[in-house]
């Protein structure tokens, strides 16, 4: 029980943070990220490699997380996103070519992976790091890291990004954008440094969290794929305007895939496990229909 | 008899046609982000599955509850019902007829179900849709009385009468004729006055319901008409591949690719989609046959090639070309001639003149001067 509960917790913070980053690009520059699929699943071959190769732990790669994740988001502004957003693109088209860079990202990491089984002979198909974990004694009971260090990522994140984007010239700066482009750029902010800003902090969520989340769930190629349902629902229960809303929505959506099934397990019986992909579909839509403004709309007010 | 590869590239169009089509329909004409395409296909694919082996069990006396779809049993059932089938070719017919209708019945339920979320939302309706296809596919992986869950179950064959020679040669035909009726049915809507006034409020909401139009309305019928036909595709691509899992429906197939084709080819243009469609699957053809060549000349294995290519495709489009390779004309509701006809009588009647608009510059052009 003890354990199912760091696991919920480790995996909800996660899933916090992946819905931060697609708050984050999608306030900044209007674009639903679907290349947060590959962008997670690089966050978990980065620790594949650290653990496999390097010889490191997992935590020891946080850092080249964020450079990845930094350079894949930057590559997909500067490659795609802003001339999209120069042309005035409509939303929908926004999202397809973010779909597309996915699709190439994905591609791209299947190559790795094979290249990883064939040249290293490593297992990098399908891998468990859970077992990796280091187990650290609370009391009598042992623990997994990750239980720690995810919701200590997260609270770092929160104070990080309050902390920038109220305090620093360029945090504010984005913020005017977000809020109003057009007026942003009259008064003289480069709305293109806010948007590859954007992407770079986005980008770098994304596969922090995949990196965090590869010691709680199997890691392939596709598990970004798999998830990102779960990450679109945190961030629309968060309420899809307000980062630090959605970092709590995803930590609400990853608590109840986690022990809202193993409740209702015990309650209607073991065949409810299965369904566990229903329940951020379902909290997503309950949101939707019931408070479209999301947990953000509890305490903030929403401006027209 | 037809060659094989055709055969694939048969199949893979009519199916790809009839889905993009329908994906047209939607988004084409009145601008519904419909990402949540995979289901009403998974749907249609759950009726072939489901609905009339059931039927043919429970009239011929086999167990058709949750044991139909049992996979110990399923094997034998739905073999037995083909020996039937394959010596009654009329009664194969009307299994392939009822199976599209129940199909598209259920699959314009799905629409309608669409339509409660499609008309309250705007930015997250593209999101939610897709999460309804996700849902869909949870629940027939995992529930096993309905379509057998991981294990999947056999699908009835319709187009056994034929002989296992022309089987899947009939199978690929009737599914051509299928997608070509589909094609004409949404080229005769695009030029309907319905076709006018869904582009209408495509392109302003606000101007066509001040001339009278019901969105709402609109809306929920377009989702009925894109959810029954994408429910056929389903349907057919179960009965010609003869088996039925629910893995197999991936949102990346049936929603992301049809959404690739349509871009392709040109949105709001059923005749852009045709030629997307049919220059995809002859491409990815190509890349099947040569996958040894292709592997050995770059050394990444073809099935992730096929991945990089498509991604690049759909970036280079949005980028270069976000109209496809045929944008949308306007629609005449006269035949060519009549228009160019009526046009010359106009002329005709302003007696060689100069138009209005043009002397009205000229005009503006000489006092600007003076």
């Amino acid at each position: 029980m003890m354990d199912l509960i760091v696991k919920a917790i480790a995996y909800s913070s996660c899933i916090g943070i992946g819905a931060a980053s697609i708050t984050m690009i999608y306030d900044a520059t209007r674009t639903f990220n679907f290349a947060h699929a590959s962008m997670v699943s690089y966050g978990m071959y980065v620790a594949f490699i650290a653990v496999y190769l390097l010889g490191f732990t997992p935590y020891h790669a946080l850092p080249l997380a964020i450079l990845v994740g930094g350079g894949l988001g930057l590559v997909t502004y500067y490659g795609v996103n802003k001339w999209l957003l120069k042309a005035r693109a409509s939303e929908t088209n926004l999202m397809m070519s973010t779909l597309g860079v996915d699709l190439v990202m994905f591609g791209f990491l299947n190559v790795l992976s094979d290249y990883l089984i064939q040249v290293h002979k490593v297992p990098a198909k399908f891998f468990v790091l859970e077992t990796r974990d280091i187990m650290i004694q609370v009391g009598d009971t042992s623990i997994r890291l990750v239980g720690i260090v995810a919701p200590l990522v997260l609270a770092a994140i929160v104070v990080s990004l309050h902390i920038f984007l109220t305090r620093t010239k360029i945090g504010v700066a984005m913020r005017a954008s977000i809020e109003n482009p057009a007026l942003a750029s009259i008064s003289g902010i480069n709305t293109d440094v806010v948007y590859a800003l954007a992407w770079l902090i986005g980008g770098a969520l994304a596969t922090l969290s995949g990196l965090l989340i590869s010691l709680v769930v199997t890691g392939y190629t596709a598990a970004g794929m798999t998830m990102i349902v779960s990450f679109f629902a945190g961030s629309i229960v968060g309420g899809l305007f307000s980062i630090f809303g959605s970092l709590l929505g995803g930590l609400l959506v990853g608590l109840s895939e986690f022990l809202g099934i193993s409740l209702l397990g015990s309650v209607l019986g073991g065949w409810i496990y299965a369904y566990r992909p229903a329940i951020p579909l379902a909290a997503m839509a309950i949101t939707l229909l019931l408070k479209p403004e999301g947990l953000a709309g509890f305490f903030v007010k929403v401006r027209e | 008899m037809i060659p094989p590869e055709l055969l694939l590239i048969i199949i893979n169009f009519a199916i790809g046609l009839i889905i993009t089509i329908s994906l047209n329909i939607e988004v084409g004409f009145l601008n519904i982000p419909q990402f949540g395409r995979l289901l009403s296909v998974v749907m249609g694919a759950i009726i072939a599955a489901a609905v009339p082996g059931r039927i043919l069990a429970a009239i011929l006396g086999y167990p058709w509850g949750a044991e139909y779809a049992d996979h110990m049993h399923n094997y034998k059932i739905v073999s037995e019902i083909n020996k039937v089938l394959a010596s009654n070719p009329w009664l194969s017919i009307g299994v392939f007829i009822l199976t599209l209708i129940i199909a598209a019945l259920i699959g314009g339920l799905m629409g309608l179900l669409c339509a409660y979320p499609a008309l309250r939302l705007k930015e997250t309706l593209g999101i939610t849709l897709l999460a309804f296809g996700d849902l869909a596919v949870t629940i027939a992986w995992n529930y096993d009385p309905l379509v057998g869950g991981t294990t999947g179950v056999f699908v009835v064959d319709p187009f056994t009468f034929v002989g296992s020679q022309l089987r899947f040669t009939i199978a690929a035909l009737a599914a051509l004729i299928v997608a070509l009726a589909v094609y004409f049915y949404a080229e005769l809507l695009a030029r309907s006055p319905y076709g006018r006034m869904l582009k209408a409020i495509r392109d302003s909401e606000v101007a066509a319901a001040v001339y009278g139009k019901d969105v709402v309305k609109a809306r929920k019928q377009v989702l009925i008409v894109g959810g029954a036909i994408s429910a056929m595709a389903g349907a057919i691509w179960a009965l010609f591949t003869g088996s039925m899992k629910a893995s197999t429906y991936t949102r990346l197939q049936w929603t992301f690719w049809p959404w690739a084709f349509m871009m392709l080819g040109g949105v709001g243009n059923n005749l852009g989609i045709f030629i997307g469609v049919l220059i995809y699957t002859i491409a990815r053809f190509l890349i099947i046959v040569y996958k040894g060549a292709i592997s050995a000349l770059i050394g990444i294995s073809p099935e992730w090639l096929e991945y990089i290519l498509i991604g690049l495709l759909i970036i280079v489009i949005v980028l270069f070309r976000p109209q496809g390779l045929l944008p949308e004309k306007p629609v005449y509701s006269l035949p060519k001639n009549k228009v160019n006809s009526i046009i010359s009588k106009v002329e005709g009647e302003a007696g060689g003149e100069k138009s209005p608009t043009s002397s009205q510059s000229t005009s503006e052009k000489t006092s600007v001067t003076t």
